[in-house]
């Protein structure tokens, strides 16, 4: 039996060394062998697709001794809440090398450290030892780190710091909750299993770990009051590194929310659901307002991000606050299903709106007008990205909303005010498609190309599986749900 | 394959045809619209032999898609069917001139199939799903001159409206979900009674905003900005029928509370929005507000209990205001437009389709035989013999009088004066198109004893003479003041105000609009405090790190003593017997080591990358300083 997981998490940094110690290969080698890392990797997913989860715990588990004194070894695996995610990352991957192989600016960097990023991301989503997954989460954090700063817009370097110390200093707070949740084992160790089967903490020491844990992944995710690094990270960040970030970098926190801060410290969680779900639905809301003020496309798809994640934290708070089996598989349905979804929807939003700054040289909605004439097939990508992105039914979105909301109402049904949300991002990017692509077209943009192969195959793979989620949700809620549906707190 | 398919999907596979061929877009949408039809009128016969058809299909977790073929289902999917294909054979004709044909019949037909899923829809889920991909394709064809600036307002009115409204349905299928732990719509009627007032209400916000009543009226007259066959399916069928079909599906939910609610809704629209048509300047306009009248009389049928009657008015309705609209197409391509200054006396050099829109005209006014008569006594009967019918009939009966009064008022400025036309082309698929509703839209009346019957559902029973005789005296004057008295002189000083659209300071624009764009502008202003204070206390950090070089140098020196520490750490390891630790030590020490490597060449004054570094190296000692404090346990 092959590793599968351990091939599929390595198989990226594989294609990293190898381009790193080529003696000075050309642009075409090295994008050829990231690109050839990727759609194995993606192949290495699938076949783990393939094998499935089972209902209890999780499936196609490896380990290998590391350092048994303390209790940590080296712990993969997967179940129905990071099957999707690995994925996701995976599919993302791939496109985002895509994209990226026209770059001549020092490529051999730029695509190590994206393949670097894909082995940190799968392994954060894998990971089943406290220490492996801390190492995952923060050396994704370096690797965007130097991607910002070295192939950002105008004020990368101010932008890349922010979201460096932003997140570093977010990050800390887990490693104490991990170092609390590993004294705090009976029979010490940092095996995420057993903290998931029994939570160790209990009482105040319980609190104090998730507090610490809400603090690490609301920077992350990012929610209300912070979310700051968000804009400022995305609008200098190539668009790479805008769709990574969002796309996958995002789901480390949310995907956190729920291993970590409801799976370890379930009761701590209950008792501070409520607040949570204050924040995820204040969240949603501001993030939806926000967009709605903005004039930059990629502001705009930044802010509608907050949005989104906010109905994540609000089904996950929900589930930590049901005391129905049923209600809280709903709820955790909706939100890992959001996670997929969102990765999907929002990383082809942030490819168009990269690919318009590309040929304009300007993101601002004012400066554009009946871009559904001169480039009608990336226009109407757009069009079909933006209502995925509204949560128009038979796209990705809905089918997670509908269930987020569905257990919202069924366990604080004063929240439910959050589908407000739905109804304000479908004004901000009715604004957006307006202004941008319909109305009279201007003479200024009457030269522009329309997407070349390249940029069809980077973003027409993540509009076909928006549909695919959209239409038949089943393909991935019955993964998801064979987890969620067994799930004991 | 089961039958329930039928009418979904070959409209469904046509649509998708034409966007991958990007020719053939007439013949296939009619082809799939012909079958649907086909399919739906299956249907019908196999209910009205007793045979429900239903079927599952994966969906969310413990809540299947479902598809049921019931008497009223199917009825309506015939109807939704019928009027789709004659107003495609119309617009054979209207679009002959137009580019961008591929799209215009793709999202036709992905109309009428989202349509036929919505009518067919037999779980909440499914039925939310269709409702809100009308919204979209009415999006799509409202704006399907995306160029000019109105069509481009129109269509996100059009779709901001009701997608703000559908949260009511949102909320309303979570709270019956929620009290019957089902998806399933007939278990949702068959528990009705559990179901709260706060959702009927809900369920009437949701159709307030498909059906534009009113406040939520004023999107469906800026719609006339898309093409005219569109008008006619969105106005009788589909988008707008949804609002109506909701509440009739629904009624046995609604409490009294709720339905005093859906009446008075229905009543002040129907009157409303009639002194709105009698003073348009539009004749598609005027029609787009007739509109919406009508669905306030049905509404009015639905809050007295008698949701049969609305369901009658809904399919009259159907019938003769897509041929209205298919006789307003045809005068615009004579014309060059819809204004009735435009359209003087251009009845008499288009006779056929004058012909056809009189005779709706007359049906809708409620003059017998004609099938708007049978549908109009229907509603005033539910209205005489419901609870509130005190309120319900004086609406009622006025809406009929203003039905009358702005029918007549069109026929009138159709009629008078004369003047030059322009060949047309595409006459004839267009005048199949229109005579095809027409005749329905005349003898349609003859069905509803049969229809009654077949559906079962509660009739008016006292819909006898009174209710006949008011329903006639009340359009007959309608019909005579429209006829003889000019606007200015009927409405008198209130003629600008309803001219306006009778707008209430500033409308919703200024009651929701502009409000929630101010909201938004504060949360922006609020990011950039957010910002400043971040980036103040990035300031202060940089500041610390300013200390540069010496800083630098220390950490340096720290991080190698960590390292030398680690090696003496490791060494006493060795001494024990476990390698793997062992091995690990001397990883970690290397690893040190190098960092320390890169800290001296990646000092390039940059301070942003020092402190970077800085941090990751903090972050390494940090754990480093943990894994060698947990070997001494």
């Amino acid at each position: 039996m092959l590793p599968l997981v351990s091939l599929t998490l390595f198989l990226p940094l594989v294609g990293a060394v190898l381009i790193l110690c080529l003696p000075k290969p050309t642009a075409r080698t090295v994008h050829g062998i990231a690109i050839t890392s990727a759609a194995l990797t993606l192949v290495g997913a699938l076949a783990m697709w393939l094998q499935g989860v089972s209902s209890e715990g999780f499936s196609q588990v490896e380990e290998l001794e590391w350092m048994p004194a303390i209790g940590a070894a080296y712990r993969v695996g997967v179940d129905g809440i990071s099957l999707p995610l690995v994925l996701l990352s995976a599919v993302l991957f791939l496109v985002s090398l895509i994209y990226a192989s026209s770059l001549r600016d020092r490529p051999r960097a730029y695509v190590a450290l994206i393949l670097l990023l894909e082995t940190a991301a799968i392994g954060t989503f894998t990971a089943l030892d406290g220490i492996l997954f801390y190492v995952f989460f923060e050396v994704s954090l370096v690797s965007m780190y130097f991607m910002i700063a070295g192939w950002g817009h105008e004020e990368r370097q101010r932008a890349a710091l922010m979201f460096f110390i932003y997140t570093l200093l977010g990050s800390l707070p887990l490693l104490l909750a991990i170092l609390g949740l590993y004294l705090g084992s009976p029979d010490p160790t940092f095996d995420m299993r057993a903290w998931i089967a029994n939570p160790p903490l209990e009482g105040a020491a319980a609190m104090w770990a998730l507090i610490a844990m809400l603090i690490t992944f609301a920077v992350k995710i990012p929610a209300i009051p912070l979310h700051t690094w968000l804009p400022a990270a995305h609008v200098q960040a190539p668009t790479v590194g805008s769709v990574i970030l969002a796309g996958i970098m995002l789901k480390f926190g949310t995907y956190g929310l729920v291993r970590f801060a409801l799976q370890m410290t379930p009761d701590a969680f209950r008792e501070a659901g409520i607040v949570v779900l204050f924040f995820g639905v204040v969240s949603a809301i501001y993030g939806a307002f926000a967009a709605l003020a903005q004039t930059d496309l990629k502001r705009l798809v930044a802010y509608t991000s907050v949005n989104h994640m906010g109905y994540v934290i609000v089904g996950v708070a929900a589930a930590a606050l049901t005391l129905d089996p049923a209600v809280r598989a709903t709820a955790l349905d909706g939100a890992v299903l959001q996670m997929f979804s969102h990765g999907l929807v929002t990383g082809a939003l942030f490819f168009l709106v990269g690919m318009i700054q590309e040929r304009a040289r300007t993101r601002e909605m004012g400066e554009f007008g009946g871009l559904l004439k001169t480039v009608p097939l990336l226009g109407w990508f757009f069009v079909l990205a933006a209502f995925a992105s509204l949560g128009l039914p038979g796209l990705a979105h809905f089918p997670a909303e509908f269930q987020i909301f569905l257990a919202t109402l069924g366990t604080t049904p004063i929240a439910v005010i959050v589908i407000l949300g739905i109804a304000i991002i479908a004004g901000t990017f009715l604004k957006a498609l307006r202004e941008t692509f319909m109305g009279e077209p201007r003479d200024r943009w009457s030269e522009m190309p329309d997407l070349s192969p390249r940029e069809i195959l980077a973003v027409a793979p993540l509009l076909v599986l928006t549909v695919a989620t959209g239409v038949a949700p089943s393909w991935v809620l019955d993964v998801i749900h064979r987890t969620t549906s067994a799930l004991v707190l | 394959m089961n039958a329930v398919l039928l009418p979904i999907l070959p409209p469904l596979i046509a649509a998708l045809a034409v966007l991958v061929l990007r020719r053939g877009g007439a013949a296939l949408v009619l082809a799939g619209a012909t079958l649907s039809l086909a399919g739906s009128l299956w249907l019908l016969t196999g209910v009205v032999d007793g045979q429900a058809e239903t079927l599952l299909l994966p969906g969310l977790p413990d809540m299947p898609l479902r598809l049921v073929a019931g008497p009223m289902t199917a009825l309506l999917s015939a109807a939704v069917a019928t009027v789709a294909t004659f107003v495609l054979i119309y617009a054979v004709g209207y679009m002959k001139r137009e580019t961008g044909q591929a799209r215009f019949y793709a999202m036709m037909s992905l109309f009428l199939a989202a349509m036929q899923a919505l009518v067919l829809a037999g779980d909440w889920v499914l039925l939310l799903a269709a409702w809100e991909l009308i919204g979209l394709c009415s999006y799509l064809l409202i704006g399907f001159w995306f160029q000019r600036p109105e069509a481009a307002n129109a269509a996100s009115r059009a779709f901001l409206y009701t997608r703000s409204a559908d949260l009511g349905l949102y909320v309303a299928i979570f709270i019956l979900i929620g009290s019957v732990g089902t998806s399933e719509i007939a278990v949702s009627l068959e528990t009705g009674d559990s179901a709260s007032t706060a959702a009927g209400l809900l369920l009437l916000l949701a159709a307030m905003g498909k059906s534009a009543q009113v406040p939520l009226q004023d999107w469906l007259m800026r719609a006339m900005a898309g093409p005219t066959p569109v008008s006619a399916l969105l106005h009788s069928a589909t988008l707008v029928a949804a609002g109506a079909i909701l509440l009739i599906r629904s009624a046995p939910l609604l409490t009294p509370e709720a339905l005093l609610a859906v009446g008075l809704v229905g009543g002040v629209t129907t009157v409303a929005a009639g002194v709105i048509a009698l003073a348009e300047r539009d004749l598609k306009r005027m029609l787009a507000a007739s509109t919406a009248s009508q669905y306030g009389l049905m509404l009015i049928a639905v809050g007295a209990g008698v949701p049969m009657a609305a369901l009658l008015h809904l399919l009259a309705h159907a019938a003769i205001k897509s041929t209205l609209f298919l006789a307003a197409g045809d005068f615009q391509h004579a014309r060059e437009g819809t204004g009735f200054d435009q359209l003087k006396g251009v009845g008499r050099a288009r006779p056929w389709a004058f012909a056809g829109f009189a005779l709706a005209a007359l049906a809708l006014a409620g003059i017998p035989p004609l099938s708007g008569f049978f549908s109009k006594d229907a509603v005033i009967a539910a209205a005489l013999s419901g609870q509130g019918a005190a309120w319900l009939v004086p609406f009622a009966l006025a809406g009929t009088l203003l039905t009358g009064a702005y029918m007549a008022r069109a026929l009138r400025l159709l009629w008078q004066g004369s003047g030059e036309t322009r060949a047309v082309a595409g006459t004839g698929w267009m005048r199949a198109g229109i005579w095809g509703l027409a005749i329905p839209a005349a003898v349609l009346g003859l069905a509803f004893g049969p229809l009654e019957t077949m559906l079962d559902l509660p009739a008016p029973e006292t819909a006898g003479v009174v209710a006949i005789v008011l329903g006639l005296v009340a359009a007959l004057a309608g019909l005579a003041l429209g006829w003889l008295v000019p606007v200015q002189r009927l409405l008198g000083p209130a003629h600008p105000w309803a001219e306006s659209g009778l707008v209430v300071a500033g409308g919703l624009t200024a009651w929701v609009g502009r409000p929630a764009m101010a909201v938004a502008r504060g949360c922006d202003r609020l990011e950039d405090h957010f910002y400043a204070a971040a980036l103040g206390v990035g300031h202060a950090a940089l500041t610390i790190a300013r200390g540069g070089q010496r800083l630098e140098q220390r950490l340096y020196l720290a991080v190698l003593g960590v390292g030398r520490a680690n090696l003496v750490v490791g060494r006493w390891v060795r001494g024990g017997d476990e390698r793997g630790i062992d091995g690990l030590i001397f990883a970690l020490v290397a690893g040190v080591r190098a960092l320390g490597g890169r800290a001296r060449t990646l000092q390039s004054g940059m301070i942003h990358h020092s402190l970077a570094i800085s941090a990751v190296a903090t972050a390494a000692l940090f754990v480093v300083t943990l894994f060698s404090a947990s070997l001494s346990f």
